[in-house]
């Protein structure tokens, strides 16, 4: 799967776990751009990226996204 | 010895200025000889303790380190963490269980004699032990650095400005700085000096001076009626506030003299306008750390249940926050009550923010308003538990609260002394919060007001302080 077509996914389940429909993804995006994004709201995003993509993440991926484009190179890495 | 005691006052300046005498490469040394003298003078055979707590860490990190196998990493993470925590888990929970069980033989008439038994908290264990697990846990998550040099890693735990209550330091950003120490640059002296007269302020007329009437009324639940017990029920929070946050202040203005940047633990938490808020800025660096350590894996690991496993790990942390906090029951129901607001809220979340958005509530001021005091009221009401001795009095208090109402029970010259602080502690905060950059008077540009606002806190810390060392609340913990 492409990048853009992962960024394109990831902003739908952003818009809709973070209640923002205009939120725009950007590699350097973290929870503090973000007033809804919260450690509750963190993990049902989590939830939904799992789900959508079909992939299983480990605790210490989490411990790696820091922002947006660390989450984005999970997932594409978690494809290959 | 602690920040309010007169000990403190000769020390601190003697480990200034000889920190910046003896040569770089010796004051890693020379702060951990005079970390451990500071925590000797109060309690010298659990200093013991802390060198164990300190062996445990550097070994087991060091075999993290070490080993290729990942098995073998987490094996010793586990081991390292299990040996940090024992001496915890023996001081602060062996006598509760003990006496617990004790008493139920008692009370069923099977009563075998067993002595009970009282130990001495060791001051700051819950503090140091934690910083400890989080370090473990860091270097087998390869979040930072193994240290290799076993002083830095006894000064980490040891550091006295933060030993005794936090805030609750975190490897990442601690080692960094003790690899490069250099001498204190006149901003930091000034910035710490600063720092620490704000908290003393807030600990010795603010908290120590709303304590006597809290203490007063709590104290005596029994001879107060139920609208002295909620006025000094809603000035807990306040009393708590001051003392844990003016401790922390306090503790980074040393640090700061010393050239070291400490994370916040306090973030003018009555203007939050939800719980899950409230927690981001009440005792942050505990929070930060349960979150990282116990909320975030739980969740992790509970994930398939939706909603509901956020709501299990919410609890199970709070309920891990209570019983750090103190073994007895009524800490236990403060952690659950935190746990059942945040949970609610979570569920709320969704339909709160639509209502909001319907109505444009988001930035009305009296929406806020009503918002922060809500919050507020939730929070001093949990706050009962954690001041009572046991839930019965808790119950009695919250009873009282409601069905005893009567004449308020007034010290006017110490209510007077405490509220007029208290105000002035509030507009501080409510500029900081609204008006972050207009009305300074620390950091006035004018030298005139600099020096006047700073003759003022000394003075105010003179005529309203108490002076006589009080304790420090979170000293039991």
């Amino acid at each position: 799967m492409k990048r853009e077509e992962i960024v394109e996914r990831l902003t739908l389940i952003f818009r809709k776990v973070f209640n923002e429909k205009d939120l725009v993804l950007r590699d350097d995006l973290t929870a503090n751009d973000v007033e809804t994004w919260d450690s509750l709201t963190h993990m049902l995003m989590i939830t939904e990226v799992e789900n959508e993509f079909q992939i299983k993440f480990k605790l210490k991926d989490l411990n790696k996204m820091k922002q947006v484009g660390d989450l984005i190179s999970i997932v594409e890495s978690k494809l290959q | 010895m602690t920040f309010t005691s007169f000990n403190f006052l000769i020390f601190f300046p003697v480990v200034v200025i000889l920190y910046n005498i003896v040569p770089a490469k010796w004051r890693i040394w020379f702060l951990l000889v005079a970390s451990y003298f500071f925590y000797m003078n109060l309690q010298p055979v659990y200093a013991l303790l802390l060198v164990a707590v300190t062996g445990f860490t550097y070994f087991s990190t060091r075999s993290i380190d070490m080993s290729d196998k990942e098995k073998t990493k987490k094996r010793m993470m586990r081991w390292g963490i299990i040996l940090v925590l024992l001496p915890l888990l023996f001081f602060k929970y062996f006598a509760f269980i003990n006496n617990a069980i004790s008493d139920a033989l008692v009370s069923s008439g099977l009563s075998l004699g067993l002595p009970k038994i009282e130990l001495l908290l060791p001051v700051g264990i819950s503090f140091y032990t934690f910083m400890a697990i989080g370090y473990i846990i860091d270097v087998y998550n390869e979040e930072v650095e193994c240290e290799k040099n076993i002083a830095s890693v006894g000064l980490f735990l040891s550091f006295f400005p933060l030993v005794l209550s936090g805030p609750i330091e975190r490897a990442g950003n601690m080692f960094p700085q003790f690899a490069k120490m250099q001498s204190s640059k006149y901003s930091d002296l000034v910035k710490g000096a600063k720092l620490m007269m704000w908290g003393y302020f807030m600990k010795l007329c603010v908290a120590d001076r709303l304590g006597i009437y809290v203490d007063a009324v709590f104290n005596n639940i029994a001879n107060h009626n139920g609208t002295t017990l909620a006025f000094a029920s809603v000035l807990y929070p306040f009393q708590v506030y001051a003392d844990l946050g003016g401790y922390s202040l306090i503790a980074m203005g040393v640090a700061r003299c010393l050239g070291f940047a400490v994370i916040p633990n306090f973030r003018r938490p009555f203007f939050a306008t939800s719980m899950s808020e409230f927690w981001r800025r009440w005792h942050m660096s505990l929070i930060q750390w349960l979150t990282d350590y116990i909320y975030t894996p739980l969740s992790f690991i509970l994930r398939g249940w939706k909603i509901w496993g956020i709501v299990a790990a919410l609890m199970l942390t709070f309920l891990i926050s209570g019983i750090w906090h103190g073994a007895a029951l009524t800490f236990i129901v403060w952690g659950l009550v935190q746990g059942v607001y945040l949970s609610i809220e979570a569920m709320m979340q969704g339909k709160r923010s639509k209502f909001e958005k319907k109505h444009g509530l988001g930035e009305k001021w009296w929406y806020k308003l009503v918002c922060c005091i809500v919050v507020f009221v939730l929070f001093a009401f949990s706050q009962i538990f954690g001041r009572c001795a046991n839930l019965q009095d808790a119950s009695d208090v919250i009873g009282k609260i409601f069905m005893q109402h009567g004449p308020l029970f007034l010290d006017v010259t110490t209510l007077g002394y405490a509220l007029t602080c208290l105000a002035i502690l509030f507009i501080i905060d409510f500029r900081d919060e609204f008006l972050p950059n207009r009305f300074r008077l620390f950091e006035s540009r004018y030298i005139v007001v600099r020096w006047l606002s700073y003759v003022a806190v000394i003075m105010l810390i003179l005529s309203f302080g108490v002076l006589d060392s009080g304790q420090f609340i979170y000293f039991q913990f």
